[in-house]
């Protein structure tokens, strides 16, 4: 405890305040100094989390001696969690010398299965995963620097080449284009052509061509089939048979 | 003969009548309790006295009083006035002592050593009028040689504190 007011952590209550730990009373001890007609009340407190208080104990000493007190609150397993700053307040004339207080607490271990791993319901926490930088060298200021052109000459035969590119695409667009026009004449010079041709045909009239007739009779079918029975041609078999071998031999390569 | 019959009759129905006894069994629990909460030792100065101040290397004794029940007791403690174990005393021994209220659960207990009578002079009462603890201090200091300042003889000394809680 430092001077009136304490917090609840583990290096003032002395023991590890995790979940799980209850508290179910406070002894606390005090000697107050006063003058026996003085009005002087002390009050030991411990405020809630959220707001209020956990417990308040006032021993009022107005018109007393001050006699050493030491007192038991009994309180209802409260979880720690609840438990905010403790204090020993006082009112009236007077004083609280050598207090002291004492905190009563059961500990539930698997309250929080994590506490430890032969609780039920434990789960066995993941590896930390380091989290790992990539370098690249080609984001590194120094490299760019250092990688950095520097050579006048060498900025001027680049901008020489990149004029030339430039050129080089200007004739090539204008090619393209020549070429179509070319074309278009070409496309044109055909059809006057067959414009020609035509009128040539009008001129000389070779209808008498296409109205030419061929002397000749009518095909009769001079073959028939007397009796007897289709034989299979044995030779054509074999034929088959040696394509078929031909074919297993073919397909043995692929195996 | 008659007569007879009937007295027999008679003794029979008197020898046949049944009874029961029915105890009636109740226990009271304390509701004050006296313990030992520091034990005492004496301290030696210089030859001729013991005492249990601690500025002597002794240590006062504390009783411990707890009642449960408010205006049902007085706690009465008497200082030593004797020694209950020592070696052969040759001489005379002057005792003195006090009995005080040292700790409360309660200051509302805080008037308990004002309001306090002394029946005989080592015995000093308190009326326990709040529910609760209190602790009383009995310190004794014996000097030998009646008034001669004697050395006391070597050995072991031992005296006793009394404390009783007794029903109003």
């Amino acid at each position: 405890m430092y001077g009136h007011t304490w917090g609840m952590t583990t290096p003032i209550l002395g023991v590890t305040t995790e979940e799980g730990m209850d508290i179910s009373g406070v002894i606390y001890n005090y000697l107050p100094v006063k003058e026996e007609a003085d009005d002087f009340t002390v009050t030991v407190q411990n405020e809630k989390v959220g707001g209020g208080y956990i417990f308040q104990d006032t021993e009022d000493w107005s018109g007393g001696i001050g006699v050493r007190i030491q007192k038991v609150v009994p309180l209802a397993y409260i979880p720690i969690e609840l438990f905010g700053d403790g204090s020993i307040t006082t009112t009236g004339t007077g004083s609280v010398e050598d207090a002291t207080v004492l905190y009563m607490y059961r500990w539930d271990e698997c309250r929080n299965p994590q506490n430890n791993e032969n609780c039920a319901g434990y789960v066995p926490p993941l590896p930390v995963i380091p989290k790992i930088e990539i370098y690249d060298a080609l984001d590194d200021e120094f490299v760019e620097s250092a990688t950095k052109e520097t050579d006048k000459d060498l900025i001027v035969e680049k901008e020489e080449e990149k004029n030339n590119d430039e050129e080089e695409e200007e004739k090539e667009r204008l090619e393209i284009a020549l070429a179509a026009v070319e074309n278009a004449l070409t496309i044109a010079n055909t059809v006057s052509q067959a414009s020609v041709v035509r009128a040539m045909n009008i001129a000389t009239n070779i209808n008498s061509y296409y109205v030419a007739q061929i002397q000749g009779g009518a095909y009769t079918e001079t073959i028939s089939l007397e009796g007897g029975k289709i034989v299979d041609n044995r030779k054509v078999l074999r034929s088959l048979g040696q394509d078929n071998l031909m074919n297993q031999m073919i397909e043995e390569q692929y195996k | 003969m008659k007569k007879l019959l009937l007295t027999i009759s008679l003794i029979f129905g008197i020898t046949t009548a049944s009874y029961a006894v029915t105890n009636i069994v109740g226990s009271v629990e304390s509701r004050c309790t006296v313990n030992t909460d520091t034990a005492g030792t004496y301290g030696n100065p210089n030859a001729y006295t013991l005492t249990t101040l601690p500025a002597s290397s002794g240590q006062v004794p504390i009783v411990r009083f707890d009642v449960s029940l408010a205006d049902a007791y007085f706690a009465q403690i008497s200082y030593p006035t004797s020694f209950s174990t020592s070696p052969s005393l040759g001489d005379s021994v002057t005792w003195t002592g006090a009995v005080a209220v040292v700790q409360t659960s309660s200051s509302s207990m805080s008037g308990y050593q004002a309001a306090s009578t002394t029946p005989t002079a080592s015995m000093r009462q308190y009326a326990l009028t709040v529910a609760g603890t209190t602790w009383f201090s009995a310190t004794s200091v014996a000097t030998y040689g009646g008034g001669q300042n004697k050395a006391f003889p070597s050995g072991s000394y031992t005296a006793v504190v009394v404390a009783e809680c007794i029903a109003q």
